[in-house]
């Protein structure tokens, strides 16, 4: 078993249209690196210096990676991924 | 929703009251809620936590989006928009709500079938609420046909 990693609408040109692939990886660096391996580009468009961006959120089942243990979040098999960009705006730049 | 396409966002006239009274309730900060439905009819509104509140910002609350979201997948319904207020500025995309509606660093839409609903509250007495879409690097005004 593997794990899933539910793809949002705008990265799904990197995915051939997958909405939901799967990979294998014990952290979530290691995801990002696996997608990356399979789907050139993935890597900058998630992270930025090894950090997952601003404004864009990942859940391992429910829990926000930013409330466990960020990029070293544990995986295992069976987990499902989520990446959410945020709904944000404002006329700041904060 | 096809950018480009006539569209229109219908929505009842009490749904629309919701997002007003919301709106009202954060007054003066900027609020926030997402809006499912199907085919570009509003079926439910999702008054939604400003997790960065202020006059002219707003970020909805993460893990309260991501269980709407969730919550919408699961009922069968799509996020046919989200709304946010500008409690002191026009009812139109400001420059930071169309850098927010793209992927970071990229001219990829992050809701690319969603209308962004915004609510002008300069006038209190009189809340101006308009939809568009923001894709391609373009902003489209979507008519709110209200029912």
């Amino acid at each position: 078993m593997a794990i899933k990693v539910r793809i949002p609408t705008p990265l799904q040109k990197l995915t051939n249209g997958k909405s939901e692939v799967e990979c294998a990886a014990k952290n979530i660096t290691e995801l990002v690196d696996a997608l990356e391996k399979d789907y050139p580009g993935m890597k900058d468009r998630l992270s930025e210096g090894g950090k997952i961006r601003r404004f864009i959120n990942i859940y391992v089942n429910d829990e926000d990676i930013r409330f466990v243990s960020k990029e070293d979040t544990a995986l295992k098999d069976g987990d499902n991924i989520s990446i959410v960009p945020a709904i944000a705006g404002g006329v700041d730049n904060g | 929703m096809n950018p480009g396409k006539d569209v229109v966002l219908t929505i009842a006239r009490d749904d629309l009251q919701t997002i007003i009274d919301h709106c009202n309730a954060g007054y003066p900060d900027e609020a926030c809620g997402i809006l499912a439905g199907k085919a570009g009819r509003v079926e439910k509104v999702y008054s939604m936590t400003n997790a960065r509140p202020g006059p002219v910002s707003y970020e909805m609350d993460p893990e309260e989006q991501f269980r709407v979201m969730k919550d919408i997948r699961q009922t069968g319904l799509e996020m046919v928009g989200m709304f946010h207020s500008h409690p002191d500025g026009r009812a139109y995309p400001s420059g930071v709500d169309v850098e927010k509606a793209y992927w970071p660093g990229t001219q990829l839409p992050n809701y690319p079938e969603a209308v962004y609903v915004i609510v002008s509250l300069m006038d209190r007495a009189v809340p101006v609420v308009k939809g568009y879409t923001i894709s391609g690097g373009a902003i489209r005004e979507v008519p709110l046909a209200v029912v």
